[in-house]
Order: C-alpha cells, then structure tokens, then sequence
C-alpha cells in the first residue's frame, strides 16, 4: 500500500515528536500505575489530538488512514503503551462522538480543551452486568423538567480517573433495548457524579481506568449528545473508528518487537553461534513478521474506508480479532526468543505482553468480534428472531 | 425510481431478517426496529446494502429510527441521499 507523501511527511513529524519528547521508559510509572501527564502535554502541543478532526472544527484533518500511520510510528517508538491508550480512548470515545454528533453549541464548549489536550475525555458505557451485552445497561436517564436525571454506576471508565468529561450513556426507556440508549456529556465537576480511584490493572497500567457513580446526577437538556434514543448508533460509531486506530498502536509495537528480537538473536550466542541460526528460534522470527505484515493492512483498510466515507464495521472487527491475537502472540513470541531478559520488567516486551492482552478484551472482547463478524456476514442471530407479528 | 428502491429495500429485508417469511407480511408501514425485526448490526447491513446498491453515502448519524424503522421510510430517506 503506498502512502501520499502528506502521510509520510506526517509520519516524520511524529517520529521526531517520539525521539524529542517521548523517549521513555515508564518502568516505574508501569510499576506505580501512574499517569504520564507530561507525555499527554507533549502528545497534545505536538498535534496528536487534532490529528482526524477536521479542519472546521479546529483539527489538522489529515483522515484516519494518517491518524492510522501516525498511531502506528507512536506505538513503535514510544515504550508507555498505556498512555496511548488514554490518547485513543479520548479521541475515538470522546472528541469524534462530539465531532460527528454534537450540536454547535458542544463542538464551541468542548472541542477546543480536547483538542489541546487541557480537557481529558472518558468512556462511560461498560457497566458491571452490561459488558458484551453492552446495551442491557442499567443506567437510567430520567426527564425532569428540561433537565435529565442520570442514575447508575459505570465500570472501567477509560479515563474515568483524570477525565475532565465523561460520555455516559444511559437508557430512558430500559424497555426500548438498545433504541432507548441516549449519549450524555457530563463534566467531571458536575453534582451527583463520582469517580473512583483507578483500578489496579494487569497492564496498561498507565492509562487510568476506574467506575463512576451516578447518583440524582443532574444534567441539562443540551448534554444530550445526538438525540434521545440515538446513543448506539453514536456508540456504534465510536467503536467502528477505535477499532481500527487503537489497534494500530500495537502493529507498531509488534514491528518494535521485530527489531529487537532480530537485533537480540543475532548477538546472543550459545553452542558458539548465534542463537537466530537455530531453525526454532529463526521460525518465531519469521511467524512475528507474517503477523506484522497481515495486521498492517488491516488495519489501514479500515482508515481508507472512512476517509471514503464508507461503513468499516465488519473490517474494524475482523482488524481487531486478528490484530490482539497477533499482538499477544508476537509478545509471547518476544518473551520466548529473549529468554530470561525478556521475561525481566525492565525490558519492553514483558510490559508489551500484559498490554498486549487487553487489546483481546477492550473494545468489544474477541468472542463478540467473531459474533459480530458471523453477523455482519448474514447468519443468523443467537437471539429469538421477531417476525412481522411480533412473535419471537 | 421510488418503486425500483422499495423493491430492492423489500428483497434485501425478505432475504435478510424475515428469510421463510410469506413476503406480503412485509408491509410498507411495519415497524422494524421498533418491534425488534432490525436490531443494530442489521442496520448496519441494511445501510451497506444501501450504499452498495444506490451509490450513496450513510453516516452514523442517519441511522436512526426515523430512517430505518419502515420500508416507507428507508425508501424516503433513500430518495432524499440520491437527491
């Protein structure tokens, strides 16, 4: 695939905003949990957060497939994956929503903090009975007046710990299923909203995740994002543009791999020649650049698509299944070749290994990637089937 | 044009979500998502359709049920993106 020379020159650009600002190692912030705010500040200055915004409304508007190109370099070359994972989570459940949804008055009130990075966006969806089954949700938004009453809890809050916004949804009718699902923007200073300290992960241990408590959380009637009964259609759309960025990050951790693994087989000798020349440790090798370069395409199809305007979500969610498990697998791969010191903290690809096993699990786990994807191709629901008379 | 879009929107529904269905249950004026026949991924399969078909362009924010519940309105909205 070749790529405009405004995407390469965009690539240069962020390769020299990783070497000048972002070139550290994070063991002790991955140890601690900790949220790396000067590499966020310097993320935000450097431009990353207007990368797919368009140009009206304050963004660089280089498209996604750029946004694609540049969430790759970044996942190469900076070692904290965590934060950009904080990074996505806030461009694709955050500004984009607000992009492609939000009224005038939310674009002029919100996009400019998000943009330069003075606002952090979190994700409030996922609740602790409602996971895959996302739109089972419990959370109620109640009319009062011409403001809405939110009441309910949320659980792994991207974000949710230093966001200054929330983009919570709830439902208005719980008997309307997923039709009844309404986006709200809710600022963090808002009464009746609470947020949790981070949850203690397993990796990513650096973007801060935590719950939110909604208790007689008033909002008012324009922090309705959309429409009333409009909010999958907007969590729809956010998940389609996360799938294919997010995952991104990883195809550049994965070629980060590569290089190390190749760089470390060929130095380390053992029966007196370099451990590279034995065929087992070569075919891992071999099996870590296959999965680079079936991932790569991947997930730029998915950036050309939108920029085309098209529907990307059976493309987003055949790149996410294969992208996590070729990211987990080329992390285990990495540990395997590097023997002892791939398996001490100090070094990249043990911390790459914990990342890498979330990528199976957020956005959508794999299993309901596969769902989707069996459905998107037209077989049948597990579901009861409703038929024109109403009967199941 | 608008009969030509209704029938398109009939077959792909007959053959998609009411496959075995007796194709005059099908009426122009039955909800569909409202009564649960089109869930969220068969929009987004009903949307592609339309975009391959009639060459339009759907964004998220038109898929809502004022253009996707009835065939009456998958056809207007359809006339109205081909405008």
């Amino acid at each position: 695939m070749e790529l405009s020379d405004d995407i390469i020159r965009l690539r240069q650009e962020i390769e020299d905003l990783a070497r000048d600002r972002l070139a550290e190692s994070g063991v002790d912030r991955d140890r601690d949990g900790a949220f790396w705010s000067h590499g966020w500040a310097a993320c935000a200055e450097g431009g990353v957060l207007r990368l797919p915004v368009p140009e009206e409304d304050g963004g660089r508007g280089v498209g996604l497939l750029a946004t694609i190109v540049a969430m790759e370099s970044l996942g190469r070359m900076v070692d904290d994956l965590g934060l950009l994972f904080s990074i996505n989570a806030h461009l694709w459940a955050g500004v984009i929503p607000i992009v492609r949804f939000g009224t005038e008055d939310q674009k002029h009130r919100w996009l400019p903090g998000l943009l330069d990075g003075s606002v952090i966006a979190g994700h409030g969806a996922t609740e602790s009975e409602a996971g895959s089954d996302v739109f089972a949700m419990r959370t109620t938004a109640r009319r009062d007046g011409e403001d809405w009453i939110l009441e309910g809890s949320k659980s792994f809050v991207a974000n949710g710990p230093v966001a200054d916004l929330l983009v919570v949804y709830a439902t208005t009718d719980p008997d309307l299923g997923e039709l009844g699902i309404t986006g709200f923007l809710v600022p963090r200073d808002t009464p009746g909203l609470q947020c949790s300290e981070p949850l203690d992960k397993m990796g990513l241990r650096t973007s801060q995740t935590g719950a939110i408590v909604l208790e007689d959380c008033r909002v008012p009637g324009d922090a309705i994002l959309g429409r009333p009964g409009g909010g999958a259609a907007c969590f729809n759309c956010s998940m389609e543009w996360e799938r294919g960025a997010i995952l991104a990050m990883h195809v550049g951790r994965m070629e980060r791999q590569l290089d190390e693994a190749v760089r470390f087989v060929k130095e380390r000798r053992q029966f007196g020649r370099p451990i590279g020349s034995y065929q087992s440790v070569a075919n891992r090798i071999v099996d870590m650049k296959m999965r680079i370069e079936t991932a790569r395409p991947l997930v730029r199809r998915i950036g050309m698509l939108k920029d085309d305007g098209r529907q990307a979500m059976l493309e987003a969610a055949i790149a996410k299944l294969h992208v996590s498990e070729a990211a987990v697998q080329s992390s285990l791969d990495a540990v395997q070749v590097m023997g002892s010191r791939g398996y001490l903290r100090e070094g990249i690809v043990e911390r790459d290994l914990r990342d890498a096993l979330g990528a199976r699990i957020y956005s959508g786990t794999n299993e309901m990637q596969r769902v989707m994807i069996a459905r998107l191709l037209g077989l049948p629901s597990s579901l009861p089937e409703r038929r024109p008379d109403g009967s199941a | 044009m608008a009969d030509e879009i209704r029938q398109a929107v009939r077959t792909h529904l007959l053959e998609d979500v009411l496959a075995g269905e007796d194709p005059s249950n099908l009426t122009d004026d039955m909800p569909l998502r409202t009564s649960g026949i089109i869930d969220s991924m068969g929009v987004i399969r009903l949307t592609g359709f339309l975009e391959q078909r009639f060459g339009i362009r759907v964004e998220a924010h038109e898929t809502g049920v004022e253009n996707t519940d009835t065939v009456d309105a998958i056809v207007s909205f359809v006339e109205s993106k081909a405008d």
